[in-house]
């Protein structure tokens, strides 16, 4: 069969390519019989929409970020606690390790089958000035994502979250209407915020990974050796990614200083200010024991 | 027959009223959203979604009342060749459609939400099965005023 | 197969007379079930379609259009209008043109423009000496330009269609569409249509007399003076601010491009009911009952149209028709005649939104490739669709102007062209000079537009 697997970039973003790469291997592993048919640019729907067809068993696939998850799969959220992670080699190590298998076990109960997580750079803090303490962020009206936890987050920083779709924070900076937003490099870049919030400081608060989902409905009725083709594919597909990512990453910080940006590099960053004030929101959001378990087996990591 | 009439007279002037209320609170929710953030710098977290949920219920209440009025675009130049009989089974057809339509739209709604139920919408953290409520209601609405119009036809063809 | 299902199916269901939201949503379910997918997820999309942040914008400006309307806003715009031009040859045509081009710029509403406008100037032209079917084209033709204001929900309605756009314009990259580069874009062509229609309704006027009543007498109004024009413009500004007022939110960062649309209902009902002392409780409650009932129509109409986006996503559609236009040409000035004419043909069937959802996707990809940016091809898309609603037989607009000059859809039809042709070269225009639209939204805003 051609699975169908949903996208909301365009078609030659790294996780479109490594899904891509991913149904090549499948088709390997099943001699012809399977592949993956990508739909890029949110042609099937926003990520919310997609997962519940994902759910629904309309089409068998989505690529969406973990955060899309975090109203359905508590589990979810904990990577995009913030500093949760000390630094990119932690993150990989648990994510791409036993932690990160732990936390795609958890989709199988809400009705998915997690096969894989793909790294999304860190997100990190861009204004018209430098953020090098919590203390530069009192006050500022930051743009988050509409969720709970991005609220949390820059509430305990002292300053004061304004929640919009990202399609308005272009001209929401470029007028003051919010005086700093967060991201990745690659969207900072792409979205073009760099031309009126000129300072990226690189506070690497989240590391919210991508994650490629199966849905159930459609799994079950797979051979045993289908699903293993589609685990391992999906794991094949990791460390392709990481080479695309990576020089994405590499390309968007070279776009951005060429384009007037200045970059705050993390070791101007107080991250320890940062770090005191964001250890109640872990508290808030890990309600459960085996929540709590699962953030000290993600800390414990070394 | 006229009692019947007249409650879904009554039942589409209520969905006209709620969508009304709810168009008023739309726009009083986001211009405090507006002066919160913009006078105060604390923006109300939840408006987005607060708002979503009230411009599906200003839509779906309206495009209901739209169908006891008969107020949706639709074609009617061809059926207008027909001879008198032809147009009353066209006519008597479309309401039949309409009523498919509305039923389709009412058992999916209530497939989506009990699908979703568990889920919750971020900032508010109540269930995402509520987004499908409003349009369960104007399937149920639609298909009272499609048998309606369906009831009017057959009393004109009577008296003809 | 399944697309054979879904044009049969939606073709019959029009043709029986099917409401087009009904019809798009039936042909769509029933090839959901034809494919065996769950028709649940159909239904998720209506929702998801109807659920979009930007589109809070749309009953906030069907809203404030209907505020201005019974709130006396449109007699101000038609008074100064009046003492402008009303005493030329064919002077209530260009006075007609006028208020329709400016109201349409409140209202930002084909429809409205046309129901407003038509409704005091259609009886007094008949009155004084005009054809119903002259006075009903100019009316409808020269309100469409309403589409392309910035109180334009259908620009709102593209901006969202446009959003996933991505590629490379004279080596700047491109990702999405800004609704304020968008808002600033359509004020160049919507003054040269204004310039289109006067000439065309001049003319028009001219060789037909007008005007010229039953008895043989034509009176021509009288000049009132240059004084009584100030006088009207300045009874007429204050309705005209809404335009300034939502710009300047947006520009000054005090709200984004959708709230800016809630300030915009705001400022009319401060205006009818504070200032002009017009708003009454009653009008008030009608005004809400009207925008609901639009506010429904307009989205169940989106709704149905995202659902039948998937649907055409699904069947890799899009895809098959981007092969089929670049195998039939690769010249940019061809393609984009072709992909023209496809969407007046498209115009005869589609309402605006659900034309404006359903083609973005299929031909904006293609435009780009042709160095056509986001911002350009929302202008001819939105001309295009508004070509749309004054030719029959689904032309909304044009339904309500001849209900309101009491002539058949065919007596209005004949006598249109010159109007059409003047939008048609409007759309050319924009069409094959980018700087047309492009040029006033990058001078504002300080950026490259294309
Ligand atoms: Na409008
Ligand atoms: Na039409």
């Amino acid at each position: 069969r051609n699975f169908r697997s949903a996208d909301v970039h365009s078609k030659d973003f790294p996780t479109n390519m490594a899904v891509k790469f991913m149904g090549d291997e499948l088709s390997k592993e099943t001699g012809g019989k399977d592949n993956i048919k990508v739909f890029g640019d949110s042609a099937l729907g926003s990520e919310k929409d997609t997962v519940e067809q994902v759910k629904i068993g309309a089409i068998d696939m989505v690529r969406v970020s973990l955060a899309s998850f975090n109203g359905i799969v508590p589990e979810s959220m904990i990577p995009s606690f913030p500093f949760i992670f000390r630094d990119l080699a932690h993150f990989r190590k648990a994510i791409y390790g036993a932690e990160g298998d732990k936390i795609l076990a958890a989709f199988d109960k809400a009705g998915f089958v997690g096969l894989a997580m793909y790294e999304s750079g860190s997100r990190s803090m861009y204004a018209k000035k430098p953020i090098k303490t919590v203390a530069d962020m009192k006050g500022l009206k930051i743009r988050v994502q509409p969720s709970d936890l991005a609220v949390a987050m820059v509430t305990a920083m002292g300053a004061s979250p304004a929640p919009m779709p990202m399609a308005e924070v272009y001209s929401g900076l470029k007028t003051g209407l919010v005086d700093a937003a967060e991201n990745n490099i690659p969207s900072y870049e792409e979205a073009k915020h760099y031309e009126s919030a000129g300072v990226f400081s690189e506070t690497m608060h989240v590391m919210t990974p991508e994650v490629v989902v199966f849905s159930k409905k459609v799994w079950d009725t797979l051979t045993p050796a289908e699903q293993v083709a589609l685990r391992k594919s999906a794991k094949a597909s990791v460390a392709y990614y990481v080479t695309l990512w990576d020089a994405k990453e590499k390309e968007a910080k070279a776009a951005v200083l060429k384009g007037g940006a200045k970059i705050v590099p993390a070791s101007e960053i107080d991250k320890a200010s940062f770090v005191t004030a964001e250890k109640p929101v872990w508290d808030k959001f890990a309600t459960t024991p085996e929540l709590k378990a699962l953030v000290q087996e993600v800390v414990n990591v070394k | 027959m006229d009692l019947f009439n007249s409650i879904n007279a009554r039942l589409s002037e209520w969905a006209l009223r709620a969508a009304s209320v709810c168009l008023a609170a739309l726009g009083i929710v986001v211009i405090y959203g507006v002066v919160m953030r913009y006078a105060f710098n604390d923006a109300p977290p939840y408006v987005e979604q607060v708002a979503l949920l009230l411009v599906i219920s200003v839509a779906m209440f309206g495009a209901a009342a739209g169908v006891h009025d008969a107020g949706h675009i639709g074609l009617d130049s061809v059926v207008k060749l027909l001879p008198a009989k032809g147009q009353f089974w066209c006519l008597f057809v479309v309401e039949l459609l309409t009523i498919a339509f509305a039923a389709i739209v009412l058992w999916g709604c209530e497939h989506m939400a009990t699908s979703t139920r568990h889920d919750t919408i971020p900032t508010l953290g109540i269930s995402e099965a509520w987004r499908y409520v409003p349009p369960m209601i104007a399937g149920v609405l639609i298909i009272l005023f499609s048998v309606k119009h369906m009831l009017a036809l057959f009393t004109k063809k009577a008296a003809a | 197969m399944e697309l054979a299902v879904l044009s049969l199916s939606f073709v019959l269901f029009l043709a029986l007379g099917v409401p087009v939201a009904f019809a798009i949503g039936l042909s769509c379910l029933a090839t959901f079930a034809v494919e065996g997918l769950p028709l649940a997820t159909a239904m998720q999309m209506m929702v998801s379609g109807m659920n979009v942040f930007s589109f809070l914008a749309i009953p906030f400006f069907i809203f404030s259009g209907e505020l201005m309307l019974h709130g006396g806003i449109a007699d101000k715009i038609l008074d100064f209008a009046r003492s402008m031009v009303g005493h030329m040859k064919g002077g209530l045509g260009l006075a007609n043109v006028m208020a329709s081009t400016l109201f349409g710029g409140v209202s930002g509403s084909p429809i409205a423009d046309t129901s407003a406008m038509g409704g005091v100037m259609i009886p007094i032209m008949k009155r004084e000496g005009y054809s119903a079917d002259y006075a009903v084209n100019v009316t409808t033709h020269a309100s469409l330009t309403g589409a392309l204001m910035p109180t334009s929900h259908n620009m709102i309605i593209y901006a969202f269609a446009a959003q996933a756009a991505a590629g490379t314009i004279d080596g700047h990259v491109i990702r999405g569409v800004s609704i304020g580069d968008l808002m600033f874009a359509g004020l160049v062509p919507v003054f040269w249509i204004m310039v289109c229609m006067l000439i065309a309704a001049y003319w028009q006027a001219v060789r037909n007399g007008f005007p010229k009543r039953a008895d043989g007498s034509s009176m021509l109004e009288r000049f009132p003076g240059w004084k009584a024009v100030l006088t009207t413009f300045i009874a007429a500004i204050p309705g005209l601010m809404v335009i300034v007022v939502i710009l300047g939110c947006v520009m000054g960062g005090v709200t984004t491009a959708t709230e800016a649309a809630a300030i915009a209902v705001a400022y009319s009902l401060f205006l009818t009911a504070v200032i002009y002392r017009t708003m009454s409780k009653d009008k008030l409650i009608k005004s809400l009952k009207k925008a609901s009932k639009t506010t429904g129509v307009i989205l169940l109409l989106i709704g149905v149209s995202n659902m039948l986006r998937w649907q055409m996503a699904y069947l890799e559609i899009p895809d098959a028709i981007e092969a089929a236009l670049l195998h039939a040409t690769q010249t940019p000035w061809l393609m984009l005649l072709y992909i023209n004419i496809i969407q007046i043909f498209l115009g005869i069937f589609l309402d605006m939104a659900a034309h404006i959802l359903i083609t973005t996707p299929l031909f904006l990809p293609l435009a780009m490739q042709m160095g056509v940016g986001p911002v350009q091809f929302g202008m001819m898309l939105l001309l295009n669709c508004a070509l749309g609603l004054v030719h029959p037989p689904v032309g909304t607009v044009q339904f309500v102007g001849c209900a309101i000059g009491d002539i058949s859809i065919g007596e209005a039809t004949k006598t249109a062209w010159p109007y059409y042709l003047a939008i048609w070269i409007a759309i050319n225009l924009v069409t094959y000079v980018p700087a047309f639209s492009t040029w006033l939204p990058s001078i504002i805003t300080g950026h490259p537009v294309f």
